[in-house]
């Protein structure tokens, strides 16, 4: 319990942190925050209303007032998002809470898909490899997932927009958000690439964690005791090697988060998938700083819950890591 | 099970061998460009037969031209250059920022490893594209007032900054492993200093990994940069780099100019993956296991 404690203070530490560093970059990168938040060229009466609206954004100057003065505006900022005011982006007409309502579902598909694709890649390949090891089969798959581990998105988005989108009616060339509670066969095309896209990287990062692991697993005395008392091969493989297994996968999942973020800007504007991606880089092109804010906030914020969920899942799911911490 | 005999871990195979040749020739040819007279000027717009990608590969422009009627080879080429060059300054700030923060954090332990620890959080916990965009496009206002600060180097600064905490990851977990040996423990109850330890003994220890990390290091941070332009936030134009290219020329792919993409494309994938080539040999050869990743 303290344990968990511990931990969950230090993330809140560094979320604060992080959150602290990006509104000072968007303080530092600006001449005029004001008149970014109220999106450029805007008449004299549109500053007021921002300027009411805010009142709290300003610019700061000194040397050695600049960070005091950036601290000030983030404890508003803070107690605005704690009470659920996210802010507003002038320059798009709309409430930052209304753009996530727009945006966050695509960005959540795409991953939730990526990851998706990515497991039902890995997992029997990683399995299968395990099992075969050194066959020839487990070397081709081995090159495969070395050749996809080092195939950068951006190319990878090339090959499969032009190399497949274009060619074939079924996949459209730009993603548009359908829900697929209300069609999942067009659902299903729209998010199918990019979601291929992120996921095909994952599976095969994946798959040789889990290649590497099943074969420590499989060397371990309760797999034999599994094949002495006669439990079918193909049960020992399946149900009790890789239940012990799928710990370092899970961990792998939250290390990919951020990875995972950084892979969805780029599908998301090779495919105009229109995401949060999309749009925060939109906002870093004219720095309308609360957007930026509550984007990365929320990026952040569920990478580190992530982590600390995983962290803590670990040491439920195996208590010899509670115990080796307890130890010190 | 029969087990297959473990081949020897040699550091030269056929794979490292063809890689190593690939980047050498990536190298040399993006240093001589400027004087080799085959390969064109990449900034020069084109003769007007070659313009709206009218010339396609072949003997005149190998990869061949492109909206500008310019030659997609030699922007390729020039392009390795900026690559290349913003890959390796920033691994090289990346190993020595993040090795001592990691050398720090893992020999004295205790406070400063919780703090260094902290720092490190802050910088993982931001997906690596995000910060990147972020710091890039704020810096261009600064760089109004300081005319050195080119977007070459705001890229080579982000891509060092987010070097810096998987390499100090990395060198902390060695570092701990390390100085838990017996060598160690002998250097110590012989009473050699705290600074003599870390320099002489465990440092040049540290060696084999930091150089695979760094191989692969690179590889990761070609992609990044790759991806930043794409996005528009590595080199302006009419510079070009990889990414740069791809971002360009993708629009008329569909109107049958598909050298344009699918060039740049090809040689980012093989330098990035010629770079994991040689780290991968480099890690089994000295056999460092990927510990801290």
């Amino acid at each position: 319990m303290r344990y968990a404690l511990t931990r969950i203070a230090r993330f809140v530490l560094v979320f604060v942190i992080v959150t602290f560093l990006v509104m000072l970059v968007t303080r530092i990168g600006s001449k005029d925050p004001i008149r970014d938040l109220a999106g450029g060229t805007v008449g004299d009466a549109q500053m007021d209303k921002v300027r009411d609206d805010f009142p709290y954004v300003k610019a700061c100057s000194g040397t050695f007032e600049y960070i005091p003065c950036v601290a000030k505006q983030y404890v508003f900022w803070a107690k605005d998002m704690v009470t659920g005011n996210m802010g507003v982006s002038y320059l798009k007409s709309q409430t930052v809470f209304e753009m996530f309502q727009e945006r966050a579902p695509s960005t959540f598909f795409l991953g939730f898909w990526a990851i998706i694709i990515g497991l039902i890649i890995a997992v029997p390949i990683g399995v299968y490899s395990a099992y075969k090891r050194d066959g020839w089969l487990d070397r081709i798959l081995s090159l495969g997932s070395y050749v996809s581990i080092s195939m950068p998105q951006l190319v990878l988005a090339v090959l499969l927009l032009y190399g497949v989108a274009s060619r074939f009616e079924f996949f459209p060339n730009r993603t548009n958000y359908i829900a697929p509670w209300e069609n999942p066969v067009e659902h299903f095309k729209n998010f199918f690439l990019p979601s291929l896209t992120l996921g095909l990287g994952l599976g095969a990062v994946w798959s040789r964690l889990l290649r590497a692991d099943m074969i420590l697993t499989l060397q371990s005395d309760f797999i034999n005791l599994a094949r002495a008392k006669g439990v079918k091969p193909g049960r020992v493989l399946w149900v009790h090697a890789l239940r012990s297994s799928v710990l370092s996968l899970i961990t792998s999942v939250a290390l990919q988060m951020s990875g995972l973020v950084s892979g969805a800007v780029v599908a998301e504007q090779f495919f105009g998938v229109p995401g949060l991606g999309f749009r925060l880089v939109e906002a870093v092109q004219t720095n309308d700083i609360l957007a930026i804010q509550a984007i990365t906030a929320v990026i952040v914020a569920v990478v580190v819950i992530v982590n600390v969920g995983v962290d803590l899942l670990y040491s439920v799911i195996d208590p010899r890591i509670r115990q080796m911490r307890a130890m010190g | 099970m029969a087990r297959a005999p473990k081949r020897p871990n040699r550091f030269f195979t056929i794979g490292s061998i063809l890689a190593l040749a690939w980047l050498g020739s990536i190298a040399v040819l993006s240093i001589l460009a400027p004087v080799l007279d085959s390969i064109r000027d990449p900034n020069k717009l084109g003769p007007s037969y070659s313009k709206n990608y009218k010339v396609g590969p072949g003997w005149d422009f190998w990869f061949g031209s492109d909206k500008l009627g310019r030659d997609v080879f030699s922007r390729c080429i020039f392009g390795a250059q900026i690559s290349l060059r913003v890959a390796l300054g920033s691994i090289v700030v990346g190993l020595l920022v993040g090795g001592f923060l990691g050398l720090l954090a893992g020999y004295l332990r205790g406070k400063v490893d919780s703090a260094i620890n902290v720092l490190l959080d802050v910088l993982l916990s931001f997906p690596a594209l995000i910060l990147a965009i972020l710091v890039v496009g704020r810096l261009d206002v600064l760089a109004e007032n300081w005319t050195w600060l080119t977007r070459t180097w705001s890229v080579t600064i982000v891509l060092s900054l987010l070097s810096i905490a998987p390499i100090a990851r990395i060198v902390r977990a060695q570092t701990l492993s390390l100085s838990e040996r017996e060598f160690v423990l002998a250097a110590r109850s012989l009473g050699a200093s705290k600074w003599r330890i870390v320099g002489k003994e465990i440092l040049p220890n540290l060696v084999p990994a930091m150089v695979s990390v760094a191989f692969t290091g690179v590889a990761v941070l070609m992609v990044a940069e790759g991806g930043l332009a794409f996005l528009g936030y590595s080199v302006k134009s009419p510079t070009s780099s990889w990414g740069k290219l791809i971002a360009e020329n993708r629009e008329k792919f569909n109107d049958g100019a598909w050298w344009g993409t699918t060039f740049p494309a090809l040689m980012l994938f093989l330098t990035v993956f010629a770079f994991n080539v040689i780290g991968d040999r480099f890690a089994r050869r000295f056999d460092i296991r990927e510990a801290a990743l």
